[in-house]
């Protein structure tokens, strides 16, 4: 896609759930122009599922209207960033990133999930800037394994 | 992409009986949009008495951490009840999901159809 130069998407989509799949669809089409392996762009669907489906739950909140998810997508040559934007309350990142996540007694799957798919991983968050997700996944990932 | 398996759609979810076992077969993506639809039938059949229960996900084309947590909350209601929640699927890269959050050591996990009725039988 684009040879060297990065390319960058923008997709801004209601915080409701029915629009988790555009988001995740349009990782994997991104992914799949890139040259991803098959089982890569799974792991991109699913962690752009986690990302969006943690920033519609914990969006807004009260009666009003729910304000948008922004994702953003940056295809470099060698890797896919994706980067989903709320404007929630916010919340303590040492706390529920800490969490185990695993068998019958996990607190939450997602997190772990998204941690063990990618290749690189960030949250900041805070109550005046709601919270960002980042995910980074490489190519050429988990290639030395094959 | 397994032109079978659907991608972007609604789930379906179809109910059969194996052997005093009911089977809840999911076709589509298990997403936080879907998932409540197999929370809600696995709710009602918990409700009906059926405590036996297997998800046959062969046809799944889509499953994140939403649907591996209503299939948790499946298997805690029907554990009280000396019941079970029991997985048919034979994907790779639905398995791996299940692997990396350790829920393989949780439900019985049977690779195909016939793995299901040959344990009934063997019960």
């Amino acid at each position: 896609m684009g040879g060297e130069r990065e390319v960058s998407f923008e997709l801004e989509i209601p915080a409701k759930a029915e629009y988790v799949c555009v988001a995740r669809l349009l990782a994997g089409s991104i992914a799949r122009q890139m040259g991803f392996k098959e089982e890569s762009i799974e792991d991109l669907k699913i962690a752009v599922s986690e990302m969006c489906t943690n920033a519609i739950i914990h969006t807004g909140g009260g009666n009003g209207e729910k304000p948008p998810i922004s994702v953003r997508y940056l295809a470099g040559g060698d890797s896919l960033t994706v980067e989903v934007r709320d404007q929630g309350p916010g919340f303590d990142t040492g706390k529920v990133l800490g969490q185990e996540g695993t068998g019958l007694k996990g607190k939450g799957f997602g997190i772990p999930l998204i941690k063990s798919l990618v290749d690189e991983f960030r949250c900041e968050s805070s109550p005046q800037s709601g919270t960002m997700v980042c995910i980074t996944k490489f190519v050429r990932s988990g290639e030395q394994d094959d | 992409m397994d032109n079978e398996l659907r991608e972007g759609t609604e789930l379906d979810v179809n109910l059969e009986e194996v052997g005093g076992v009911t089977v809840i077969v999911l076709s589509g993506e298990v997403d936080v949009y879907s998932a409540p639809k197999l929370r809600d039938t696995i709710r009602n059949l918990v409700e009906e008495g059926k405590y036996n229960l297997v998800v046959d996900l062969e046809r799944v084309a889509f499953l994140d951490s939403t649907g591996l947590g209503v299939l948790v909350g499946g298997l805690k209601r029907v554990k009280p009840h000396q019941g079970d929640l029991g997985i048919i699927c034979d994907q790779e890269r639905i398995l791996r999901i299940f692997r990396i959050t350790g829920l393989t050591k949780v439900f019985p996990i049977y690779r195909t159809r016939e793995e299901l009725l040959a344990s009934i039988e063997g019960a």
